[in-house]
């Protein structure tokens, strides 16, 4: 089956005829649109359960990022960790992101593109709150897994967002 | 029937999505992610376990219309792509019943759910089975006493309007035109998932 360097992260990219999934990098994954991602999020929010779809995204997120640097222990340094995981990020086809910096305490991230977002403008225009739940939950992950702390230890929160109309998205890191 | 689904499946399996270099995935007229089915099982089980049976009622019809929409606009970008052009167009002879049977192959070949039409009453009713899909990994062991395949419902009905409600509608007007319900799950012990689509009681 393929098995796609794309930058310096290897895609391999498995279906199992027999139970007709399909497995990426080893994980259990499934492809979906903008809709269902912006109807999830649209529904956390009216459900009042956005820390709930974060916290979800983070520990699904936390597993494949663990799991990858299991699988290919050449990324030893904060650095090259940083970057694979940004790079994960986009494989995931959740947008690209900039980590701005990293530490045991507090860090800072853009996202100069975004799914979530870019789909939630096509679908409704812009909106007068952030929304991305699920990419806080991956920054939360990249934190504790890159900086090898426990999970959990990390808060992301959306400073600026591009569906309120910005040019990129900011996520503050927050040692808990 | 026209449609050879195992060459459906084998061939629609086998397109890998890689993004651009802005980590978009466009395709089939979307923009599509490729997240863990970890992630999404996560949210729906627990959004929908820990509710009062009143608010439950509430959550998982929108966890439900969530897959109702994504499977009407991404359903029919699936129907208009070059690769269903290619590998399921020539199949194709009774319309729209085997664009219907071609959707459900490529339902299975995507990931979704291994999924076939059992009964099919053109404009009425459809029955359709899941012998494996993802929503039933909510249970490792036993049996739950809730019906979880929400996404599952949800894409039947969908396919169901691109199939019987009219042109398609990029606002997406004919979704609730049908409705489906889950009567059997591998997650509540039956060996096999079951869902009936039939027209909306309010339309």
């Amino acid at each position: 089956m393929a098995i796609v360097v794309k930058n310096k992260i290897e895609y391999h990219h498995k279906f199992d005829s027999k139970t007709n999934r399909h497995y990426i990098n080893g994980i259990l994954s499934v492809l979906h649109c903008h809709h269902y991602t912006c109807l999830y999020t649209q529904l956390a929010l009216d459900a009042g359960e956005t820390t709930l779809l974060k916290e979800c995204a983070r520990e699904s997120f936390q597993d494949l990022l663990v799991n990858y640097f299991l699988e290919h222990p050449n990324h030893e340094t904060i650095t090259q960790k940083v970057d694979i995981a940004s790079q994960y990020y986009s494989l995931l086809g959740l947008g690209k992101m900039t980590v701005q910096f990293i530490g045991r305490f507090s860090g800072s991230v853009e996202l100069l593109f975004s799914h979530t977002d870019s789909g939630w403008i096509k679908k409704w225009g812009t909106y007068d709150k952030p929304i991305n739940y699920i990419s806080g939950g991956f920054i939360e992950a990249l934190f504790a897994v890159c900086l090898d702390m426990p999970p959990n230890s990390f808060e992301a929160v959306e400073e600026q967002s591009i569906v309120m109309g910005a040019s990129t998205s900011i996520f503050k890191v927050t040692r808990r | 029937m026209a449609i050879d689904r195992k060459k459906v499946i084998e061939q629609m399996s086998q397109i890998d999505m890689l993004p651009d270099e802005n980590g978009i995935i466009e395709g089939f007229n979307v923009t599509v992610n490729q997240l863990p089915t970890d992630f999404w099982n996560a949210f729906a089980e627990r959004l929908s376990s820990k509710s009062s049976v009143d608010m439950r009622f509430y959550k998982e019809y929108l966890l439900y219309n969530s897959a109702h929409e994504c499977g009407y606009h991404t359903g029919y970008g699936i129907i208009t792509s070059d690769e269903w052009n290619a590998v399921v167009g020539p199949m194709l002879e009774k319309i729209p019943e085997d664009i219907l049977h071609g959707a459900f192959a490529v339902f299975t070949a995507w990931g979704w759910a291994n999924t076939e039409i059992v009964e099919l009453v053109p404009e009425e009713r459809m029955v359709v089975r899941a012998y494996n899909y993802y929503e039933a990994d909510i249970v490792d062991y036993g049996s739950s006493s809730k019906m979880s395949a929400y996404m599952v419902r949800g894409v039947c009905a969908a396919f169901m309007e691109l199939a019987y409600a009219g042109p398609y509608d990029p606002k997406g007007k004919p979704v609730g035109t049908y409705e489906c319900e889950q009567v059997k799950g591998i997650e509540c012990g039956d060996s096999y998932g079951e869902f009936i689509v039939t027209k909306a009681k309010e339309s």
